[in-house]
């Protein structure tokens, strides 16, 4: 066994898999968090399958010094607790890295058995069974291994485990706590000449966070002023509804479970009608059903904040895994034209902040908002600065709560910016109708194409009053470098890594990580690639999506490749460094 | 009632798009009755139609109207009602909107009971559609989309609604006006939500279901001086009559709403302050430190 010769510090991914239900996301959690209190930045990834029980299912942990926003190349420590989780995984596996598996019934094969990674194999099942008792401690036996190998902070451990089976009464956290000491003495015993190759230092726990997109997304809805939200439940969306229905009532914020998307949508408006800052989330499927409904808020002028959870489609797809397809439907979708905004965060902080803007852009726009994540990001924890809610400004537009004189006050009138008057029920004066269909400036149904013209451009119009008010993309890396990228989303993480990776190796590049998608930025995106001799336009989908807004935006352009990944999973940042070596050693670019 | 509201307090400048002689005049017209006579004022009524003949009702409402897309009246005006518990909620539709495209949406909307109004103008066709066969229409009408006869038998909206937990259910006859001022202010006072089913003639489409036939085929439940409205065997019955169409209020309960359910609290959520910097808000953070 070649444990590799230097030691790693402070710096490794660790995956856990399994069986769906056994335990891995609990024991995921539990190192996850042990990580940030040694004063680690770390970032889950879940891959889990589709259902309840049973079907392979792991949970990355990724930990360093710096902040990592996804996936490394390679898995570093895998602990597995069956012989699927080692056949799936093995090939992703870094060289000098190891495995602890669990051997109480399985034993791994000699041609799966890579020579250069550390095998660890234990029958944690069994000491479960027959030292401890309880079959389902092997998981916490194997945090007690796995932290005596990489060296996380045994205390901290204990504490955080604790923390954890506190409700369950002392009897569980007794049997926890042997069971971490069993995992550590296995290791004492049996490989204490035999390191892992893998060490952490522990530094301070700074000001800081360990948080889930989602989390961050039902947060930031209520410091904002979110007092409705319907949903209808959709992975990897649900976690919304839920985080809201937990901590909303108290701030007499209203959830409601609706029956299906079609209600979601349309209680969603009836709610921003009456004056009520509201939203839905979503994903693929649940969008689809409330294109109908966009449009009315896009015709009634209803601000509302669409979160669309990306998964993979089309159809049912791969309902717990990533994909970036929906950008196409958010932007296209829906018979007639409406204005609308589309948004996407880039990490976890970011998508508490962009999803509070959100609740702003559609009030002072009064159109539909949304705020595109996805599952590598909305159900992938990370650590995160401690949130500033003085950032958080609510800014009501043009709510008209004073009385208004009948007759002379009009919800739909022509203004500047395009922008009306909006009056709520109960506002005296403000009786109107708000029609679906074509209307003059009192809501008067009317198909006059005078107005007709004029109520597309007032419409339209809000697009470009917005602009100044849109989150503007984000440049990371050398600005002059002539080697460009450009994405959005969760792929942030494995660029920025990608980036400066190639910058040791000596290739500069820049990356423009674009956060409105919708109106697209075209100046910005225009001035981004002006001087450069490459654009790659990573994303995750089949089609380039992106990539084809961007050529629809500023022509066909021969410079530009799209960088695709499309099998449900996040890219790793070789898969973004990758093409562009491939791409510069055929072009012969220099630097590389 | 402090003010003294008359119909006309409740008319819109708008003319109607109704063809002369449809039912829907009928409704119209005991719906602003009944609004003056409650003493409610426009500005504290929310009115959200969906689409057909009937969801243009919206539009001659004087109140805060509200006429979205085809079938989902009733999601609008439940958000409405939790949004601002002191509005009057009234939802308005067609036989088609609410029972064809909208019917997933009415039987949630009654088993929830959140203390709203809910109108259906019944004229058994899609009048706005010009006449195809509706979820009401009998079986055998012969219409474009069904010129051998419609092949699927009519759906009792009030039966569904029953089985369903309604816990107001009422039927009225729009040519009877001041039966059905009564049965839509009962409505309306009731709390929880309450289900008006009107039959509503299309007299442009409709060659079948006329005045006349209804006249012929329509009898009050209270006919029978015994009925018991609160007895739900009894309202089953009634609605199981095949020779007539029972009218009157058929079921009636009290149970509780949905906003007593989901514990809203007595100010509107409408009104809810907004702090951001609100240091329990700002407190929820611990959570994940
Ligand atoms: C999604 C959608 N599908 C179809 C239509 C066309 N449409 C408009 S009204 C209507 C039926 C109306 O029938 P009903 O609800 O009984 O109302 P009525 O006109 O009879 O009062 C249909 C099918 C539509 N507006 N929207
Ligand atoms: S078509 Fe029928 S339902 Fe429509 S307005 Fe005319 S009579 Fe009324
Ligand atoms: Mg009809």
């Amino acid at each position: 066994m070649d444990s590799g010769s230097h030691l790693i510090v402070n710096d490794i991914e660790i995956m856990f898999g399994g069986q769906a239900g056994d335990g891995s996301l609990t024991t995921g959690d539990l190192i996850a968090g042990v990580f940030k209190r040694m004063g680690l930045e770390v970032y889950t990834y879940k891959d889990f399958p589709s259902r309840i029980r049973g079907g392979h299912t792991n949970y990355v942990i990724r930990a360093g010094r710096h902040p990592n926003y996804g996936m490394a190349d390679f898995v570093d420590g895998l602990v597995a607790f069956d012989l699927e989780a080692v056949e799936a995984h093995i090939e992703e596996m870094r060289p000098g890295g190891f495995v602890i598996f669990d051997n109480t019934s399985e034993t791994v094969p000699d041609h799966v058995k890579r020579p250069d990674v550390t095998w660890y194999e234990i029958p944690l099942a069994k000491i479960a069974k027959e030292d401890l008792g309880l079959e389902l401690v092997r998981n916490t036996i194997s945090l007690g291994v796995l932290g005596a190998l990489i060296g996380m902070d045994p205390q901290i451990m204990r504490t955080d485990v604790t923390g954890v089976y506190k409700r369950k009464g002392d009897k569980v956290v007794d049997i926890n706590m042997r069971a971490i000491q069993a995992g550590e003495d296995y290791v004492k015993a049996h490989f204490a000449e035999w390191p892992s190759g893998y060490a952490l230092e522990a530094a301070r726990d700074g000001e800081r966070l360990l948080m889930m997109g989602n989390d961050a997304i039902g947060y930031a809805s209520l410091v904002a002023g979110c007092r409705f939200i319907a949903g209808y439940p959709i992975t990897p969306a649900t976690d919304i509804l839920e985080w809201m229905a937990k901590y909303g009532p108290k701030y007499g914020a209203v959830t409601i479970q609706a029956e299906d998307e079609l209600a979601a949508i349309t209680m969603t408006l009836g709610a921003s009608f009456t004056g009520v800052r509201a939203m839905t989330a979503t994903s693929g499927p649940g969008q689809a059903l409330m294109t109908e409904a966009i449009g009315l808020a896009g015709v009634l002028e209803i601000p509302v904040v669409v979160v669309e959870c990306a998964r993979t489609g089309p159809s049912t797809g791969m309902p717990t895994k990533t994909e970036q397809s929906n950008l196409n439907h958010l932007v296209f979708s829906g018979h007639g034209e409406i204005p609308k905004i589309v948004i996407s965060p880039g990490t976890v902080e970011d998508s508490f902040y962009l999803t509070a803007l959100a609740f702003n852009l559609a009030e002072k726009y009064q159109m539909p908002v949304f705020v595109l994540t996805e599952q590598a990001l909305c159900q992938s924890k990370a650590t995160l600065p401690v949130l500033d809610l003085s950032r958080v400004k609510i800014d009501r537009g043009k709510l008209q709560t004073d009385p208004v004189v009948f007759g002379e006050y009009k919800r739909f009138a022509f203004t500047e910016d395009g922008v009306s008057p909006r009056v709520i029920p109960g506002v005296e004066g403000g009786m109107h109708l708000a029609p679906g269909s074509e209307h003059n400036e009192l809501g008067v149904i009317t198909e006059n194409p005078k107005n007709r013209a004029r109520m597309m451009e007032k419409r339209m119009g809000k697009m470009v009053s917005a602009k100044p008010d849109l989150p503007a993309p984000l440049v990371h890396g050398d600005k002059n470098a002539r080697i460009a990228v450009i994405g959005y989303g969760a792929n942030r993480g494995p660029i920025v890594e990608a980036q400066t990776r190639l910058a040791a190796a000596g290739t500069a590049t820049k990356f423009l990580e674009m956060r409105t998608l919708w109106p697209f930025p075209e100046e910005e995106v225009r001035a981004f690639i002006e001087e450069t001799d490459h654009v790659f336009v990573v994303e995750n989908n089949f089609t380039g999506q992106l990539e084809r807004l961007v050529r629809y935006v500023v022509g066909p352009l021969e410079r530009m490749h799209s960088v695709l990944k499309y099998n449900g999973r996040p890219f790793r940042p070789i898969e973004v460094i990758e093409p562009i070596e491939r791409f510069a050693a055929v072009r012969g670019l220099a630097g590389v | 009632m402090s003010t003294v509201m008359s119909p006309k307090d409740f008319a819109t400048a708008t003319p109607s798009w109704w063809c002369p002689g449809c039912g829907d005049f009928g409704v119209l017209s005991a719906l602003k009755q009944a609004m003056a006579e409650l003493g409610k004022t426009p500005k504290n009524v929310a009115f959200i139609s969906g689409i057909g003949c009937s969801g243009k009702i919206s539009g001659y409402l004087h109140s805060y109207a509200f006429h979205g897309v085809h079938g989902r009246a009733l999601p609008v005006a439940q958000a409405v009602k939790l949004a601002n518990r002191n509005l009057t909620v009234i939802a308005a539709g067609g036989d088609g909107d609410g029972y064809a495209i909208g019917a997933g949406h009415f039987l949630h909307a009654v088993r929830r009971n959140a203390d709203i109004t809910y109108i259906v103008m019944d004229n058994q066709t899609y009048g706005l559609t010009k006449g195809q066969s509706s979820p009401t229409s009998m079986t055998g009408y012969i219409t474009g989309t069904s010129p051998q006869g419609n092949p699927d038998a009519p759906i009792n909206g009030l039966a569904v609604a029953l089985a369903a937990g309604g816990s107001f259910l009422a039927r009225g006859f729009s040519a009877h006006p001041k039966l059905l001022v009564d049965l839509i202010k009962q409505a309306v006072e009731h709390k929880g939500f309450s289900l008006v089913e009107v039959m509503s003639p299309c007299v442009t489409y409709n060659k079948i279901n006329t005045y006349a036939w209804f006249k012929e085929n329509v009898a009050y439940v209270t006919e029978n001086e015994h009925y018991d409205p609160t007895d739900k065997q009894q309202a089953f019955e009634a609605l199981s009559r095949e020779d007539k169409i029972p009218l009157g209020i058929i079921y009636r309960e009290q149970r509780p709403t949905l906003e007593t359910l989901m514990h809203l609290a007595e100010m509107p959520t409408v009104n809810a302050v907004l702090d951001p910097q609100a240091p329990e808000l700002v407190a929820l953070q611990e959570a994940y430190r």
